[in-house]
């Protein structure tokens, strides 16, 4: 699986081109970048000679939150931010893109209506500007809708960029699949950023003139070249990323780390490449193949990306034999073993390798052990159309629970006491009939929840929060349940715990169901000629009680030295009774709004009579 | 395996012999849009059609130069019956795409000479057709084929099926197109004939734009082979090979990854940058291994991986010798027939999910199957995909399994509802206006039934959607039947619920906006399994158009003229319907919603309507 998709990308042409481009860029345009268009592509490469790049002194591996000035480049991204996990990104590499940023901005519209897609690319450094690049390149498509809307990310060699809550980021974006990060078996590179190498960072910066001045020389053999470093440079660097990434890759439970990396890693070994998308495998493969190398090897093969692409680019030709013996008879297990042969961390004796300095057979099978281990890990079990249609059956299986609530507030809006759905519930709390209408509540809930999860761990087909089916059940679920969830909400108080429903109380869920809704394809509107079965703003009702508090605030609010804040209420007040009306005169609401004991008629009324009497005391 | 006939219905070897060498010799005949030939000593007659040698007939445009089914004159509905084409997905009502320049050929073929005048006499002669053709000829003859089955055979203006056996022809349409042959139980009538490394099978997975000047070059060469086979090879071949063997790859492994589940959305992405041809393999194909061997294979995704792997070097260094092979192998099929007719050596790759993986023989149970493998030059990476063609094969007759399991849900699902009509009947209410109103427990518990119903049929059509179930699946009586049933007792309850929501404001009419897939994709499964004209058995769907007709009497008073046509059409319709049983009388209960219509009607057009006895009788 993790190979044949490695085997897919090989053979497109994009791996060959986009390193074509990268080279050039490397020698011709340091500290820049070159665009170039072949048929409805264009290539964008970031030369990956930048001057300052990972910095001169502590700062080499500083992280810094996207702050709201630049986060409004990255807004979509931004948007699932958690306060406790900030998306926080390398600190020079994003000062780095927001450098070019002005002009590639100009770049971009100027291609705009002459190519079908981009492709971001860059070797080294180069690549986490081109990483940036396409990522604002798909927020900024993504707010105008644009059509254009196919963008790849490939990178050779780039270190690493931001942490788990941005990797966590993209994965809810669902932009994963936009990133390609290319890394050649032993490149020490992209694995750097895992270390502590703060305490050698002379050393770093040796390291990283050299591989500049590598990349400048027109023909260079990278063999030669090694020479000229210092080994214990290499030995240091190595040892030094090899023993940190062992500590993260043994990590039994979680692993923590600084930088986490995102998107697809395809690794290219002499024999054949893997495409890995799991964070942790990827963290994985990178300590073990980095294992079966030595210093200089971890130092050249960030130069030989050429080499690697060539290879892995005419591997379609020849049919590969594997070693056979052992072969494992089932489909899956034999996949994992080609993945792992492709990757060369098998026990077995090893091809031809130029780099090859190891080590004790010992070490060889525990590699091969874990390596098998992660792979399986990568590769998923269940089949996310089957999985899919499992989950048809239970949403048939969760409806009934749905459409008894609906019952429920059939019974309410017609009841005589005329409080309406979202007040029949609010009070009568602790009644049988509202358990039992609790009780659906959850267990929607739940399977809803369960829904998100294996989302945004991509066990489902990539189009699935576009499926009409989906979208239209959940937006259903939303308005008949929302309420319900903010009655229940107000009633138990919460609101005084933790602060207002909108801000503080409402669950993901529903503002994920809000984007999907957002984003399925829509036609004209007509006019309603009656009120909706269900409010089509489902946060109604916490506006309403928010309106309630504010009402109660102008009431006791008797102090005239406050006379700013009570116009600020007495604005908002003013403002929430415009929407309500709106709401109404569309007849977007459903009738329980408008029961004649419903919180919000009761609000309507009290608050006319402040307004009046507001007008008898003091007259306009 | 039954000797040489390949599990084809009516072939013999002799058929085969023939076809091969009349294909083969209609080179010499380049000017003539066909060839026919009878045989001597049997009733088989064979129409050929020479190949072309022009890029501008392979590809008409870049990348790929192919067309919509329905872009056509020649297999789109014709008549007043106004059926719909065989070729497409029939719920989904995806049209299948086809190469546009080998179609405009044999449409100008069938316009410009006595083809069907021929062919319609070998009908009423009862006589076998065989189409065949070597190369692009080939293409032609599956697009006669095809032409044959829509026109002749599917009507039953003949009993008798054709065969098509082809030689080294290019693909010649895309997956629907295949779908639709395995739908229609069309498939075991075409027999292609590949060798191992013929090129030009292979060479409709590449783009022009990748092939460029090469391929007019390379179709030159083939053209003075098949005339002076000595003829040398040239530089441009292993350039030639490599560029279609990586398009190959790319479609392949893409087809593979898909095969095997593949989660990561990259696939997507990375396919939606390149030019990822569309074409598929259809019907049996029979690989010749260059030693004497035959291998048959059914399994159109195992074709297809076979497409690519079969030809793949087994050593760098042989690069130039196979891409010689790819050309000269384009034109040995005579030679090789020969040779393997008379070995009698066939082996069919079935039962793919179990292949032996390893190319040592261990594990193989079947020596025969394990030679073949190897003959073919498989890989273990080669195997593997094979493997997942056959469970993906095995996987849709599961599902197909599991939704024959819920059949009895269904029956007792919509037994409960019939309960439900009945008792609303006998209220004088008809249970689409009790179910609009719901003021009972009873209409909750319709409702619980209904939404029970609905997950089932969706799930199966989330699945043909997907296409995971196996072709014939909609073409199946019980089920054709069993959603019929369906969709004429629950439909009107969608539509009852829609309109007691007033969705009609927010999404438009219920037909034109909402209508559910479980319903559109049902009645398509009746129109064509009747041979019904487009659209009409939309008897389910009747309180829609009674609906929408209601309220715009409502919103414009008096203004009838507007919608006279509806009125009178749906009269008409109602009429038949009511008739042939297919909607019940409860529509003219008292208290009904078309009876409210037809009360708002005006007198003069009610005195004079063809439904005035029915409201008399049944009102």
């Amino acid at each position: 699986m993790s190979e044949t998709l490695a085997t897919f990308i090989a053979s497109t042409p994009l791996l060959e081109e986009a390193w074509r481009v990268c080279s050039i860029a490397n020698k011709k345009f340091p500290g820049a970048y070159m665009v170039e268009q072949i048929g409805n592509v264009a290539y964008v490469a970031f030369s990956g000679r930048q001057m300052d790049s990972a910095g001169s002194d502590q700062s080499c591996r500083n992280l810094v939150p996207l702050d709201a000035q630049d986060a409004a480049l990255f807004a979509p991204l931004y948007r699932h931010t958690e306060a406790d996990h900030p998306i926080k990104l390398h600190s020079r590499m994003l000062k780095l893109f927001l450098s070019v940023y002005p002009t590639l901005q100009n770049q971009i519209a100027a291609l705009m209506g002459k190519v079908k897609s981009v492709v971001m690319t860059g070797h080294s450094i180069g690549g986490t500007t081109a990483s940036l690049s396409a990522l604002w390149l798909l927020c900024h498509l993504h707010s105008i809708s644009s059509p254009m809307s196919k963008v790849l990310c490939i990178t050779f060699g780039s270190p690493l960029l931001g942490n788990q809550a941005f990797h966590r980021s993209i994965l809810r974006q669902r932009w994963g699949g936009n990133f390609c990060h290319v890394v050649s078996k032993h490149d020490i590179m992209p694995r750097l950023l895992f270390a502590d190498i703060v305490t050698h960072i002379s050393k770093i910066q040796l390291l990283l003139h050299f591989w500049h001045w590598c990349m400048a020389s027109p023909h260079f053999i990278v063999t030669d070249l090694s020479s000229q470093l210092p080994d214990d440079i290499k030995d240091t660097v190595f040892h030094c990323v090899l023993k940190d990434l062992e500590l993260l890759a043994r990590a039994e439970e979680s692993l923590e780390s600084l930088f986490w990396p995102f998107g697809s890693y395809v690794f290219c070994c002499q024999e054949g490449a893997i495409c890995v998308e799991d964070a942790v495998s990827v963290i994985k493969m990178m300590y073990l193949m980095l294992a079966t190398g030595s210093p200089t090897c971890s130092i050249n093969d960030h130069l030989k990306y050429g080499d690697y692409v060539a290879k892995v680019s005419k591997q379609f030709l020849k049919a590969r034999n594997f070693h056979e013996d052992g072969l494992p008879h089932s489909s899956y297990e034999a996949g994992v073993e080609l993945a792992l042969q492709s990757s060369e961390l098998t026990d077995k004796e090893p091809v031809e390798d130029l780099c090859f300095s190891m080590q004790s057979s010992n070490l060889r099978k525990e590699v091969a052990i874990m390596a098998k281990d992660c792979l399986e890990k990568a590769q998923n079990g269940d089949r996310p159309n089957l999985t899919a249609a499992k989950l048809a059956i239970k949403l048939s299986k969760i409806v009934p629970f749905r459409a008894e609530i609906e019952w429920y507030k059939a019974c309410c809006d017609e009841a005589d006491d005329k409080l309406g759905y979202y007040d029949s519930f609010k009070l009568k709390g602790g009644s049988r009939r509202e358990n039992r209408v609790n009780l659906n509540r959850h267990k929607l809930a739940g399977f809803w929840n369960s829904i998100i999860l294996m989302l945004e761990n991509n066990k489902l087909p990539h189009d699935f929060d576009r499926r009409g089916k989906w979208v239209n059940a959940s937006q259903f679920y939303k308005l008949l349940v929302e309420p319900l969830d903010i009655a229940d909400y107000y009633r138990t108080g919460m609101h005084r715990e933790r602060g207002h429903y909108i801000e503080y109380g409402r669950e993901r869920r529903y503002e994920i169901f809000d984007k999907w809704w957002r984003e399925r394809s829509v036609s004209g509107q007509n006019k309603r000629s009656k009120y909706a079965s269900l409010t089509q703003d489902s946060c109604f009702w916490a506006r309403v009680e928010e309106a309630w508090e504010w009402l109660d605030n102008v009431r006791s609010e008797t102090d005239v030295t406050k006379r700013h804040q009570l116009c600020d209420l007495w604005r908002k007040i003013d403002m929430f009774e415009k929407y309500a009306r709106k709401l109404i005169e569309n007849k977007e609401v459903s009738i329980d709004v408008l029961a004649k004991n419903s919180s919000f008629s009761r609000w309507l009324e009290e608050w006319k009579v402040l307004k009046s009497q507001v007008v008898q005391q003091s007259p306009p | 395996m039954d000797g040489l006939t390949f599990g084809v219905r009516g072939l013999r070897e002799e058929v085969i012999k023939k076809a091969c060498s009349v294909a083969m010799a209609a080179h010499k005949s380049l000017e003539k849009p066909y060839l026919v030939e009878k045989a001597r000593t049997s009733s088989d007659v064979f129409f050929i059609f020479p190949g072309s040698w022009s890029v501008g007939s392979w590809f008409c445009r870049p990348a790929f130069g192919e067309i919509k089914i329905n872009q056509s004159e020649l297999l789109s509905p014709k008549g007043n019956d106004k059926v719909a084409t065989s070729l497409r997905s029939i719920g989904r009502d995806e049209p299948a795409t086809v190469n546009e320049g080998f179609l405009r050929r044999f449409e100008m073929i069938l316009s410009d000479s006595s083809l069907q005048i021929e062919v319609e006499k070998a009908i009423t002669e009862k006589q076998q057709i065989v189409f065949t053709g070597h190369s692009s000829g080939g293409a032609i003859a599956i697009l006669a084929t095809i032409w044959y089955l829509e026109e002749h055979f599917k009507p039953e203006k003949t009993r008798i099926p054709p065969l098509c056996v082809t030689f080294g022809s290019p693909l010649v349409a895309d997956f629907i197109f295949n779908h639709a042959l395995r739908r229609e139980g069309w498939s075991q009538y075409f027999l292609h004939f590949v060798m191992r490394y013929d090129i030009v099978p292979r060479i409709m997975l590449a783009p022009l734009s990748s092939m460029e000047s090469q391929l007019q070059q390379i179709l030159d060469l083939l053209n003075q082979k098949a005339f002076f086979p000595s003829q040398g090879s040239i530089p441009e071949a292993s350039r030639f090979y490599k560029t279609v063997m990586r398009n190959a790859s790319a479609v392949a492994s893409h087809a593979a990854c898909q095969l095997m589940g593949n989660t990561n959305p990259i696939l997507e992405t990375v396919a939606s940058l390149i030019e990822l041809s569309p074409y598929r393999p259809s019907g049996t194909f029979v690989f010749c291994t260059g030693n004497g061997k035959l291998v048959v294979v059914k399994n159109t995704d195992a074709v297809l991986q076979l497409l690519f792997y079969s030809s793949q070097l087994s050593y760098e260094n042989e690069l130039e010798a196979i891409a010689e092979r790819s050309l000269n192998n384009h034109l040995d099929y005579q030679s090789a027939l020969q040779e393997s007719l008379n070995m009698q050596n066939v082996v069919e790759l079935d039962h793919l999910e179990g292949l032996p993986l390893s190319s040592n023989g261990t594990g193989a149970d079947n020596i025969a199957k394990h030679m073949a493998l190897n003959d073919l030059g498989l890989s273990t990476r080669a195997r593997l995909c094979l493997r997942a063609a056959g469970e993906q094969e095995k996987q849709k007759l599961s599902n197909q399994q599991r939704m024959d399991e819920k059949k009895a849900a269904i029956e007792e699902g919509l037994a409960k509802l019939e309960e439900y009509k009945n008792k609303s009947t006998v209220c004088q209410v008809g249970y689409y206006d009790a179910f609009k109103l719901s003021k009972d427990e009873d209409d909750f518990k319709a409702n619980i039934k209904r939404l029970e119903l609905t997950g089932i049929w969706d799930e199966i059509i989330e699945m043909l959607n997907r296409y995971e179930l196996p072709e014939g699946f909609e073409n199946r009586k019980v089920w054709v039947e069993l959603a019929t049933k369906y969709r004429r007792i629950v439909e009107p309850l969608d539509v009852a619920n829609y309109y007691r929501h007033a969705k009609n404001e927010d999404t438009g009419p219920y037909m034109h906006k909402a209508r559910p897939r479980r319903y559109r994709y049902t009645q398509r499964w009746r129109e064509h399994a009747e041979r019904m004209g487009v659209g009409s058995s939309g008897e389910s769907c009747f309180w829609a158009e009674v609906e929408e007709l209601q309220l715009y009497l409502t919103t414009n008073p008096g203004a009838f003229e507007g919608i006279r046509e509806r009125v009178l059409n749906l009269e008409r319709k109602l009429e038949e319907w009511v008739n042939g049983n297919q909607i019940s009388n409860d529509v003219f209960l008292e208290g009904s919603t078309f009876t409210k219509l037809w009360k708002s009607l005006p007198d003069q057009h009610k005195s004079i309507s063809r439904i005035q006895g029915l409201i008399k009788q049944l009102g």
